[in-house]
């Protein structure tokens, strides 16, 4: 069955959408109402299910793609609440999704550096661009708060996940901020090294 | 009014026989219970910024003002009062115990023995160092250190702390707790002005800064004023 799947569906599955409810289901297997509010507590405002629908559509996709299975015996009563577990392979596409992540995000981040020193030949301007998003750094340096809680609680590895979080934002802005100043350090250097070469052609006529 | 302003601030310092400009028309604003922090590389002028801050360093030019007064002529009065530097080095009482240091600092500033040490005990419980204080300063690790610093500067009850690198060589678990206890100070009123050589220190700011090559580059005043009337950016010197 699974074999099945996988060859009907060649294309990788794209939407975050999906990979999201598919790490809930890993978390911990659930029927559809409450990973979708489950899915809302976890992401807030960075991923977004436009409706409860929404997650029932990402489930049948999942199941489609044999990532993940009912979980015998939970369709029954009046009202049934399939819930679902993840598959092997829907563990081993989430692993592999992750960590392909990293060459995707480094790929938006390469995207995002050419836009922002495409003005490295007008220094004056390109060091106003990046003294700016310096500045942008540092403002999010401020919101992010010092993660705490107790890792011995019930609700321990919620704590962990916060401080996990929290650290690689604080390392991640600190590496653009040390960046935004190395970079305005080398502008500065080349609009210098400008200004005295236009100053030494000047000197003949002065 | 701010409770501290550094208003178009100059410092050169010598370095290797030429003048370095440390900082060039640096401007900064620091009110009761906000927690600034700055970052910079070695030798960027994190600690003069500080001196400057604290009225231990005059400026060359520019003025720098506490509540309203000029350092330059009101920093002896104000210093180790309403402003408290912290130390972190301990070389003269390195053998004796941790509370004795907070309080032959406060019998020096006039207080009666008793009161001394009650203080003293006070600030130490204030940074959770209640187990610091019996022990001799030479056994303190990093972290036990700069409670004890902050203790010492906090027995004074200071409206600015002024810290140089408070989570130097601590460990992460620690780094938290230090800022966390800065945090909870800057939150009960008192202003923080800090350096930090790691950029995650800069977590949780109020103002979080760079220095370097002479200039301040700062953050948005959190929640304070329009993001337009705050740049600390100025015109990079030629």
């Amino acid at each position: 069955m699974g074999g099945v799947n996988r060859e009907r569906h060649v294309a990788p599955m794209q939407s975050s959408v999906n990979w999201a409810l598919l790490g809930l289901i890993i978390e911990r297997p659930s029927y559809a109402y409450a990973l979708a509010q489950r899915f809302e507590r976890t992401y807030g405002d960075a991923l977004s299910l436009s409706s409860v629908s929404h997650a029932y559509a990402a489930l049948g996709t999942l199941k489609d793609r044999g990532l993940i299975e009912e979980l015998p015996g939970t369709r029954t009563g009046r009202q049934p609440k399939p819930h679902y577990r993840a598959t092997a392979r829907g563990l081993e596409d989430y692993h592999a999704w992750l960590i392909g992540q990293v060459a995707e995000e480094r790929k938006r981040q390469k995207v995002f550096l050419l836009q922002l020193t495409a003005l490295t030949r007008d220094p004056e301007q390109a060091m106003k661009i990046v003294e700016d998003y310096e500045q942008a750094c540092l403002g999010e340096t401020c919101t992010t708060l010092i993660a705490t809680g107790d890792e011995d609680a019930p609700d321990g590895a919620l704590a962990l996940q916060a401080r996990l979080i929290a650290e690689e934002k604080r390392l991640a802005v600190g590496a653009k901020i040390a960046w935004a100043r190395y970079a305005r350090s080398e502008l500065k250097a080349l609009a210098n090294g400008r200004a005295g070469g236009l100053a030494g052609e000047r000197a003949p006529n002065q | 009014m701010s409770l501290l302003e550094l208003r178009h601030v100059c410092k050169r310092r010598s370095c290797g026989g030429r003048k370095v400009v440390v900082l060039d028309d640096a401007t900064l604003r620091i009110d009761a219970g906000e927690l600034v922090a700055v970052w910079g590389l070695r030798g960027s002028g994190r600690t003069t910024l500080l001196r400057l801050a604290a009225g231990i360093d005059a400026p060359d030019s520019g003025t720098v003002l506490f509540a309203g007064r000029d350092l330059l002529k009101h920093g002896e009065e104000i210093l180790g009062r309403e402003i408290g530097y912290c130390q972190k080095s301990f070389r003269a009482g390195a053998g004796r115990a941790a509370i004795d240091e907070v309080i032959v600092g406060l019998l020096v500033k006039g207080a009666a023995p008793a009161e001394a040490r009650a203080r003293a005990r006070e600030a130490l419980e204030r940074v959770g160092g209640e187990r610091v204080g019996a022990r001799r300063i030479s056994e303190l690790d990093s972290g036990e250190r700069v409670r004890l610093a902050i203790a010492h500067a906090l027995s004074l009850q200071p409206r600015l702390l002024v810290i140089d690198e408070p989570v130097a060589g601590v460990d992460l678990r620690e780094r938290d707790e230090v800022l966390l206890l800065l945090r909870s100070l800057a939150d009960e009123g008192v202003a923080i002005l800090m350096t930090v050589g790691d950029l995650t220190g800069l977590s949780g700011a109020d103002q979080s800064l760079t220095i370097g090559d002479g200039e301040l580059c700062g953050s948005p005043r959190r929640g304070l004023e329009p993001v337009a009337d705050l740049s600390l950016r100025r015109q990079a010197s030629g």
